[in-house]
């Protein structure tokens, strides 16, 4: 019987270890170490933080989900991998530490066959002094990162209505709260979201509302924008970005690096080398990403941890990752089968492996510092590489060493994403967007990098009933409830 | 003169990077959340969409 130790049990870890255990049948053994109790659709984050949907509604217990699942459920955070064993035992394992099931701050030794580390990001709000420290989100802003973290930032909103009601002007400030930020998506989500809440509780003339972020360009979203057929024209989504910025009353600064937050006060520094100082009573800036601080040991006990982890501390996986300028990178750059080049029975997948560069244009300020977003790897790829990988180790598993990966490389599949504008069953709004390849390879596709004949963004109700539909149906199908299999990633 | 005020066009001048953008007109929010386009347009999203994911898989 072979064991597969699934780290992390987000959106990635959680296809990859479903799917991995109904492959493998109850001839070999699947754990998920994860520190959660709870499954979170990240995604309605951004409607729990604006006072529209309950934590309840985006939460669900996973013990009973993995019990139907057939699988091994430990509530634990993973320390570190001893990938050839220690002294005296040559099985490879896992050290972690319990957060629950009656068991907190226990260690025990995993071993495994395989491991799939999809451990997700790191909030790293210790990043940006004022921002947060190492035990996460500071006093000054808010966050909709967690499904707490969103319960948090509506009750904060509530107050600021209170006040907008009783005639006191409120500034609001949504964006990225680091030069290096990903994820803009999600906080421009919150930014429209929060413009129509205040439009319904009819306060919206009572607020100023200002989006800051490390993008060089309103749309660029970490991917360096994209470009769509809209009525006879190819155009970038630069201009659709700022026409609802516009039509929306949402001011904007860009390219700009916020290091450092204080009580009411944003400061910054743009990619022109200027500094400056934004005042709010309520903002939301996105922390930047790490990797969750994985460690790794030899069987002599020294400190391996480079050979597997970037500095960042996400994984290295088959990726290229030969230092090279913008000009030089190539969609054969990404990785495709995200198994270690140090270990073969090891994988990285969704926001835990390490990508080989950025995807959007490299920009420092003449000061140096770096303002660019990193690159995203938004649910849909997380899902894809999750299942791709779980099908890898099921055949090593069931056909042996020899047999041929599964692929899916960033830079061949495509990505869907609906980033809501307000909810509201006949009055709401999202942009539904595609891109294909989510990596833009201009040597498939001169010009914009990718295929325009399936990029396409649009705004609207329809988007917004997408959005709905999306997240009944991706909870329905990690509750694994019947049919799951057939409710694509 | 008589003061022609149409409401969509009004962010234009709320500053110059907003009064070098293109605002939706009427027409255009109107179809934004019009049942029937709407529901039209949700079909058609949802085949693209799907395309998009049979490619990727
Ligand atoms: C507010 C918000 C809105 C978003 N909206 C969208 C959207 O509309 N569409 C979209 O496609 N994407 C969206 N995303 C991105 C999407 O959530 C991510 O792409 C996806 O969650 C990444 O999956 P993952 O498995 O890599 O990480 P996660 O889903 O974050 O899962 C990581 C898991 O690892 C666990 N973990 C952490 N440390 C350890 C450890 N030491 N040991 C074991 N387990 C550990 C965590 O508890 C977590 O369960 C949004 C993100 C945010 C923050």
């Amino acid at each position: 019987m072979a064991r597969l130790v699934v780290l992390g049990g987000g959106v990635s870890g959680h296809t990859a270890a479903t799917f991995a255990a109904k492959w493998l049948g109850s001839a070999h053994e699947v754990v998920v170490v994860t520190p959660n109790s709870q499954w979170n659709w990240i995604p309605s984050n951004i409607w729990v933080g604006v006072g529209d949907m309950s934590k309840q509604d985006v939460v669900f217990d996973l013990a009973p989900v993995y019990r139907k699942g057939n699988i091994t459920y430990k509530q634990a955070k993973a320390i570190s991998l001893n990938p050839e064993g220690k002294e005296g035992a040559d099985t490879p394992f896992v050290t972690i530490e319990y957060t629950g099931q009656g068991k907190e701050g226990q260690t025990e030794e995993v071993t495994y066959d395989y491991v799939i580390n999809a451990t997700g990001p790191k909030l790293n709000f210790a990043a940006t002094p004022g921002l947060g420290d190492a035990n996460g989100l500071g006093e000054y802003t808010v966050s909709v990162c967690t499904a707490d973290h969103a319960v948090h930032a509506s009750h904060e909103l509530d107050r600021c209505i209170e006040k907008m009601q009783k005639g006191e002007r409120q500034k609001f400030l949504i964006g990225t709260g680091h030069g290096m930020c990903t994820c803009q998506g999600a906080a421009f989500e919150y930014a429209f979201n929060i413009e129509s809440k205040l439009r319904k509780a009819g306060v919206r003339d009572m607020a100023d509302i200002k989006w800051i972020s490390n993008e060089a360009f309103l749309g660029d979203f970490g991917m360096g924008g994209l470009h769509m057929k809209v009525n006879g024209y190819v155009v970038s989504s630069k201009l659709f970005a700022e026409s609802l910025y516009a039509e929306r009353n949402v001011d904007w600064i860009i390219g700009a690096h916020v290091n450092k937050v204080e009580k009411g006060k944003a400061h910054y520094e743009l990619l022109d080398g200027t500094t400056g100082v934004e005042e709010f009573d309520f903002a939301m800036l996105i922390p930047p990403f790490a990797g969750v601080g994985l460690k790794a040991y030899g069987k002599d006990g020294s400190d391996i941890t480079d050979q597997l982890f970037a500095p960042n501390g996400l994984m290295k996986v088959d990726a290229d990752y030969t230092p090279k300028p913008y000009s030089e990178w190539k969609a054969s750059d990404w990785p495709r089968t995200y198994q270690s080049p140090a270990y073969k029975n090891i994988f990285a997948v969704g926001i835990a492996f390490n990508p080989p560069h950025l995807i959007s244009k490299p920009a420092k300020s003449p000061n140096g510092t770096p303002i660019n977003p990193t690159p995203p790897r938004t649910g849909m790829p997380a899902g894809i590489t999750g299942k791709a990988v779980a099908h890898s180790v099921c055949d090593l598993i069931t056909k042996g060493e020899g047999v041929q990966l599964h692929e899916a490389s960033m830079a061949e599949m495509g990505a869907a994403c609906v980033a809501s504008a307000g909810r509201g069953l006949l009055t709401g709004t999202a942009a539904a967007m595609t891109v294909y390849p989510v990596v833009p390879d201009f040597d498939r596709f001169p010009g914009t990098g990718r295929d325009t004949d399936y990029t396409f963004g649009e705004i609207g109700l329809a988007g917004h009933w997408i959005k709905q539909v999306l997240h009944y149906l991706f909870i329905y199908k990690a509750k694994l409830k019947t049919g799951w299999t057939l409710i694509p990633e | 003169m008589e003061k022609k005020v149409i409401p969509e066009e009004l962010n234009f001048q709320n500053n110059d990077k907003m009064n070098l953008t293109m605002i939706p007109s009427r027409y255009a929010r109107f179809m934004r959340t019009c049942v029937i386009w709407q529901f039209i347009r949700f079909v058609v999203l949802n085949i693209k969409m799907l395309i998009v994911v049979r490619k990727s898989h």
